[in-house]
């Protein structure tokens, strides 16, 4: 439930999590090189369907979330790419609002970077399925848990609201390590070279 | 480009065709008479059981509270005949709500908050049991409508990753001018 509606966060939340999304943009349009780009036009696009792709779990029902995924093949562009496909999702879906797409953003992005940057540097040291699946496990953990301190800095009505948030999105980590465990290993088998290089993570992350 | 990654995407595409699910909170009601009654769900499918309904005339003051049972649905009994407004609560921050107008009502209630202009005056005959058998009868259309406003259909899908192959190759060919 990474796509918070319009009207229920207070301005400060607004304001931090555009100009964060903004920043992580920015910093990442600058470093992006031209041959990845349509690699970053596909991850895009599957995060933007993803969304419409409903896995009944128990009473709930889960989307896959990605931002793992995201992280370790783009890095920084997780940024530009999750915004085109969040927004996208608001104007056409209407999953999530307009004028809280920078907090949106924020919360699906930050997680995939730093997912992104810690697979890249546990890679080294142990199978690297694992790390995958544990950095898409992380990604959604830390994407709920930001998503829930959004709602409880809104208001203290919120706090069930964000604790719910974290639970319901316990099982979905679970279903996103594998995923992400499974698809990194195809990638990491067929093409390793797609996925963002150490050198080049480490490289943009100073 | 790995050709494993257009696996993945066609797999999400295929698997995508199938009726999605939305996020988004909605509220439907009618009134038959002097009772209301509805259901909450989630646009695009699911109903939303054991939420909190609250239903308020134009002042703002609760006239129901309630939860949605297993099916969604709630049902109360209008005291006036004025809009009501019954929102839907979801624990997640999402909420729906829907207007039932004053005019919908049974003309057999007392005016509410906001008087009703022009009260008609109510012929002997009563015309109650016709308007609410056409509510009833008309009330799968309007059910229909509110879905199918919400249904999100494969143009907006495709729409969207027209979008993005689009950018994508403004992206692309900026960056080679550049480089």
């Amino acid at each position: 439930m990474a796509h918070i509606p319009d009207g229920i966060l207070i301005a400060p939340v607004l304001v931090a999590g555009a100009a964060i999304a903004v920043a992580g943009c920015a910093f990442a349009l600058k470093r992006i090189e031209p041959e990845r780009i349509p690699q970053i036009g596909i991850l895009s696009a599957v995060f933007f369907v993803a969304a419409l792709v409903h896995f009944p779990v128990g009473p709930a029902s889960l989307h896959l979330m990605l931002g793992g995924l995201i992280g370790i093949m783009l890095g920084w562009a997780a940024f530009p790419a999750i915004l085109v496909a969040l927004l996208l999702q608001a104007v056409l879906f209407g999953f999530g609002g307009v004028v809280v797409l920078g907090v949106n953003v924020m919360n699906m992005a930050v997680p995939a970077v730093l997912c992104g940057l810690a697979f890249h540097a546990l890679r080294g040291r142990m199978d690297a399925r694992l790390a995958a699946g544990g950095a898409g496990a992380l990604a959604v953990l830390l994407t709920s848990v930001m998503v829930a301190l959004s709602l409880a800095l809104s208001g203290r009505e919120f706090l069930p609201a964000a604790k719910l948030v974290v639970l319901s999105n316990l099982p979905l980590m679970l279903v996103e390590g594998f995923f992400t465990a499974a698809v990194m290993a195809l990638v990491l088998r067929v093409r390793p070279d797609a996925v963002g290089g150490r050198t080049a993570m480490m490289e943009a992350a100073e | 480009m790995s050709p494993k990654l257009f696996f993945a995407l066609a797999l999400l595409l295929v698997m995508g065709t199938a009726p999605a699910q939305a996020h988004r909170l909605k509220v439907f009601a009618t009134a038959e008479g002097a009772g209301v009654s509805g259901y909450a769900y989630f646009s695009g499918g699911g109903r939303a059981k054991g939420l909190g309904v609250v239903a308020a005339g134009p002042d703002n003051v609760p006239v129901f509270e309630g939860v949605t049972g297993e099916d969604g649905q709630f049902a109360f009994d209008a005291a006036r005949r004025m809009d009501h407004i019954v929102t839907v609560d979801g624990a997640d921050g999402h909420h729906g709500s829907f207007t039932i107008r004053a005019a919908e009502l049974s003309a057999s209630l007392p005016p509410g908050a906001e008087a009703v202009a022009a009260a008609v005056p109510v012929p002997a005959a009563s015309p109650d049991l016709m308007d609410e058998a056409v509510a009833r009868q008309v009330r799968p259309l309007r059910e229909q409508i509110e879905a199918y406003q919400d249904e999100i259909r494969l143009r907006d899908v495709i729409g969207g990753l027209g979008y993005i192959i689009g950018l994508a190759g403004l992206a692309f060919g900026f960056s080679r001018r550049r480089g």
